[in-house]
This record gives structure tokens, sequence and C-alpha cells, in this order.
């Protein structure tokens, strides 16, 4: 039974179970996200999903749809109305449909287990998503990519990696990725499948085939180890966050493939140190963070890039200059941090 | 209007006491609702000649709430006396609880809640929000816990008690505890052992009934004891009862008694 929140130290740690679910579920191409509650649970996740989707330049709209409960399935149950809605989703042309359940399901205790493992023609995939159990965005993340990696079976290994549990809503989502690849190709890794970022549900059949899971943040490591009880993929944390994670990260997917990094290393090293001289008129400046945007990964390795260039890092409020530290993610993160930065120190 | 609530666990006769009760309190020319708040639905048939009467859940649940009428689920029982079962979910699904709320707002909105007496039969124990509703929003005002002498019936009891405590405290609310009706199942002591308990918890016994065969002879021919058996002494036990009920001004906030206690009062009454 859940007691306590868990530690905050950011958004994604407080946060709608099922909103982190749908930000995995709606990834997965011509699949439908059931959500089994009142009406204004999807109405509220469709519209931050269609905003953050059109941010990132996304225009198909998430396919969403509710099982509309109304007080007299709350006194009933709501299971004649989730098969209801099941099987309607069912007659249309979907690959897959995702069954996500909300708070007031699970505390009626509908059996939505039953409910799908009767037969409907179309793969269905329960995802536990009723908040009030404690959990959070992020749990909601991870009971998604859980759910789903179900739909895989264990096969033959192949030199590639997966990318796992990327931040759908994130702003530079993309970037991220980009960079990340970029660094692979360093190595001559490959990427299997991003699981899940615009992806077939039939894509999702490989998710066992890579030789490493590299996972996007700390946080998912519950997802990690599934997978790797799943299918025995090791897998590295977390992208690289910062100068010196970039190249601990290289280092360790290097390991992972037995490849020898060293010169790889040396020219990432001196791409940092172009990257770095790009900046040199933000050298001796002074500033603080902004403490409401700051999250521990990000404000480590933003103090590291200060540091580099000899920036003055002050107390919160004690200069005049406030920036936000971000998570850079890679060498190019932290050089778009940089650009940031440098509006903020000369605006 | 007087607003009456009996609580008590599972089995111990709450819905026998309330239908005699109702028809002991309608033989004294008033005007009696009956409320059955327990899906089981049971509450009231004793009054209606052994029919099961259509719930408010049940209709609501065919038809929507909106084209329901009161005198679809009001249905005039023995000697006039008002009867609407609240009804619920099947066994194992759905949420009893908010059926209940439900049927509450339901009838509100019918102006059902009228007469001179409401008398509401509740599900054994308050296992949630929604059967604690009649005590809260001002609806029954007196409770009458409903035990037997058995261990486990003054445990319901006093869980009970702490429900009202718990409502009673607040600002607005008017329920209060109005007494302690023991319902016999004939053990030694048993009327001085309930009368001690309800002077623990801060009440008084308000009425005890013995345990008499005449109850489930009027039961097997589908009647109240009241209009089975009029004449017996178990009837103008029922109609003491009605007189007491009508007559009490001593209502009180319970003081639960921790579960040691408890146990050590029956104990001592072995």
């Amino acid at each position: 039974m859940s007691l306590n929140p868990l530690p905050i130290h950011t958004s994604r740690f407080g946060g709608c179970t099922l909103t982190g679910a749908l930000s995995v579920t709606t990834h997965v191409r011509n699949t439908s996200s059931i959500i089994h509650g009142p009406k204004g649970c999807t109405h509220h996740n469709f519209s931050l999903l269609h905003a953050t989707g059109l941010d990132n330049e996304t225009v198909t709209l998430p396919d969403l749809v509710s099982t509309a409960l109304c007080e007299s399935d709350i006194v009933f149950g709501g299971e004649e109305a989730l098969q209801r809605t099941l099987e309607s989703v069912a007659e249309r042309d979907v690959n897959a449909i995702f069954v996500l359940s909300t708070c007031i399901v699970d505390t009626i205790g509908d059996d939505v287990a039953a409910i799908c493992s009767r037969e409907y023609d179309v793969p269905v995939v329960i995802v536990p998503t009723a908040g009030f159990l404690g959990g959070t965005f992020q749990n909601g993340v991870s009971n998604a990519l859980c759910a789903i990696a179900d739909v895989a079976a264990p096969g033959p290994v192949n030199d590639c990696v997966n990318i796992i549990g990327e931040k759908n809503l994130e702003y530079e989502v993309e970037e991220n990725y980009t960079e990340v690849t970029r660094l692979l190709d360093l190595l001559g890794i490959p990427v299997n499948i991003r699981y899940v970022h615009d992806l077939t549900f039939d894509e999702i059949g490989a998710l066992g085939a890579a030789r490493l899971n590299i996972l996007r943040e700390p946080a998912l490591k519950p997802v990690g180890d599934y997978l790797k009880q799943r299918f025995g993929t090791p897998f590295i944390p977390s992208f690289p966050f910062g100068l010196s994670g970039t190249l601990s990260f290289v280092e360790a997917v290097a390991a992972a493939f037995g490849i020898d990094s060293s010169t790889i290393l040396d020219k990432e090293l001196q791409f940092q140190q172009d990257t770095l001289d790009g900046f040199t008129d933000l050298k001796g400046m002074a500033a603080s963070f902004d403490p409401a945007m700051s999250d521990l990964d990000g404000v480590d390795s933003s103090t590291e890039v200060a540091k580099a260039l000899r920036i003055h890092i002050k107390n919160p409020g004690t200069s005049s200059v406030s920036l936000s530290p971000g998570t850079p993610v890679g060498t190019t993160g932290v050089r778009r941090m940089l650009h940031r930065w440098r509006r903020q120190i000369h605006a | 209007m007087k607003q009456i609530a009996l609580y008590g666990k599972g089995g111990i006769g709450k819905s026998t006491t309330s239908a005699n009760l109702s028809a002991a309190l309608s033989g004294m020319g008033l005007d009696i609702l009956q409320i059955g708040c327990d899906p089981k639905r049971d509450s009231t048939r004793m009054l209606m000649h052994g029919n099961f009467i259509p719930t408010v859940m049940d209709l609501v649940r065919v038809r929507g709430e909106a084209p329901i009428t009161l005198s679809e689920v009001e249905f005039t029982g023995f000697n006039g006396v008002r009867c609407v079962e609240a009804g619920g979910p099947e066994p194992g699904v759905g949420c009893a609880g908010r059926g209940i709320i439900a049927t509450f707002q339901l009838l509100e909105k019918f102006g059902a809640l009228k007469g001179d007496v409401i008398v509401y039969d509740v599900l054994g124990d308050v296992v949630c929000g929604g059967f604690a509703m009649p005590m809260r929003e001002g609806y029954a005002q007196d409770v009458y816990l409903v035990t037997s002498g058995e261990l486990m019936s003054l445990y319901a009891a006093n869980n009970i008690c702490k429900a009202i405590q718990r409502l009673s405290s607040r600002t607005k609310s008017t329920c209060r505890l109005a007494g302690v009706i023991c319902n016999a199942k004939n053990q030694p002591n048993e009327e001085e052992l309930v009368a001690e308990f309800a002077k623990r918890v801060n009440s008084s016994l308000i009425q005890f009934i013995p345990r008499d065969r005449v109850v489930q002879l009027a039961e097997l021919n589908r009647k109240t004891v009241i209009e089975y058996e009029p004449a017996s002494a178990q009837a103008e036990c029922y109609r003491t009862l009605a007189t007491r009920v009508m007559e009490n001004t001593h209502f009180t906030i319970p003081t639960p008694l921790e579960i040691d206690e408890l146990e050590s009062l029956a104990y001592s009454y072995i």
C-alpha cells in the first residue's frame, strides 16, 4: 500500500502516472490507448500530448479513447464499459490496443486483466497507471515500458543498442537522440530500436536483439533491470550528461562492445575543447543558477561546464545574471546550453 | 421530522428490528419512511409481505436517473409504512458505498425524505464513507446501535461508535448516538453486559429485545411481529422501543472502548 511519495527533486517525480504511460504508448504507431476512467482523464491528457507534440513538430493526434465512466459505472463496476470500448476499438484497423487504468477503477477494483484477456483479434496490453497508488509520471513511463516489453520474446543478439525510455515530451528529444547516435557512430555501433519513440508495434518484437540497452536517465533503472531479466541485455543507466559524463559514456559503451576507445576519446575531448573555445566571451563572467530550474544531474554537469569556462557561479540571488542549468546531453548538449547562457548573460 | 439510523454487525437483526420499529411507529399514527441502505435489499421485505421491491439502484442501472419518479421506488407496505431500498451492485463488483450516496442524492431530488420518522437501516459495518452517508449531511440525527451480548457484535458496535465520534465532532454534524438496542441471543447476563457496554460508550440501553420464536414465525409468514402477532410480548417490546425512540432526548457523542477494555468487559459478564 502506498503511504508516502518518493523524494521529490524534479517535476518528473511528481505528476500523473497515466500521463507518463501515455507519453510512451502514444508513440507506438497505429495503436490506440484506451483510458479506463472518467472522460476528463482522457481530455486532459489529449490536450497535453497534443500540445507537446506540436512543440516537437508532431502533427499526429494521439489516439486516445475513453471508457467515459460515469457514476453508475462506478457503482455497478466499469467492466462492461471497458469491454464495450475494447470491442469497438478492435473493429478499427489498429495493430494493438493499450489499456490504461485510472485512480477510480483501481479504487473500486475493476478486474481489468480479466476483461483484457478475452479475445479481441488484436493484441491488448495492460498498463497499470492508477496514480493514487503513489506512482508518478516517471512510474507511468516505467510501467508502460515494462508492460509493452512482454510483447517481445528473447532471441538472437546483434551488435547494436536499444535506446530506452526517451523523454518523448521534452523539447529536445530529437537533438538528444542525434547526439547519442553521433557518439555511437564514433564507435561504429548502430541503433536497433528507439524503445519507445515513434515505433511500430511489430518493431517491438526486436527489443531483445540488442547487445546493450542505453537508458535515457537513471530513474529508468527498474526498466533496465526488467529488460535485463527478460532478455539478458545489460544496460548503461543514462544518456551522457555534460563534458566528463560524455567521455565516460563513450568509454562505457566501448567497453560493453570490447572496443578500444582511446583514440575516439581523444577526438571527443578535442571536440569539447573546440566547443568551449567558441564561448571564450563568457570567461570571467559572474552568474548564478536559477534554483527553480535545477535538477541534480543538471547542476553537476552545468557546474563542470561553468568551471571549464571560468564562469563564477554565485549563490542564487546574489548575481544579477540567472542561468538555467538544464541537463546537457553530450557535448552538443553542452554547446546548446552555452548558447542559452550567452543569451542570458548578454541579455 | 425525526430521522433515525440503525447500525450494527451483519446478521444481528437490524432489518428485523427496523421493520418492527417502523411498524410499531406507524401504529402510533405516524407517517413512516423506512430506507434500506444495503445492496442485499431485504430491509423492508417483512413490511412488504415478503416482496423484494425494485431498488433505486436497479432503476438507475436500467434507465439512468433522469426519468425515474418517486412512485417507482417508494412502495407502501404494512399500515402505510413507506418503503425504499437503495440497492446496489452485484456482490463483488463496483462500489456499493457510492451507490448509497447516489441514492440519497436521488431521494433528496425527489423530495422523498419527508414524514414524521425516517428509519435508515444500514449495512453491517460502516465499511467506507458511503455507508456513513446516513450519518452525514444532517440525515440521521439519532443513531441506534443494534447488538447482542456476543463479543464480535459488541466489537462491531464499538467500531461504529468510532465512526459516530468522528462524524459528530465535525462542526456541521448533527448526528449523535441515541442509544443501544440489545437484540438478545439468550446469553446469560446479556442485558447487564450490553447495558454496561452502553454506559461505557457514554450512552444507554434503550431496549432489551429478548430472543423469541415468534420472530422466526412472523418471518416465515412474511410479516413483522407487530402484524403477525400483535398481542405477543415481543410485539409489545417493539412498541415500547418505538415509544422510547420517540421520547428519547439523551443524545451523546460516544466514547469508544479500547479492545482490551471491551474484552475484559465481556469477560466479566460470563
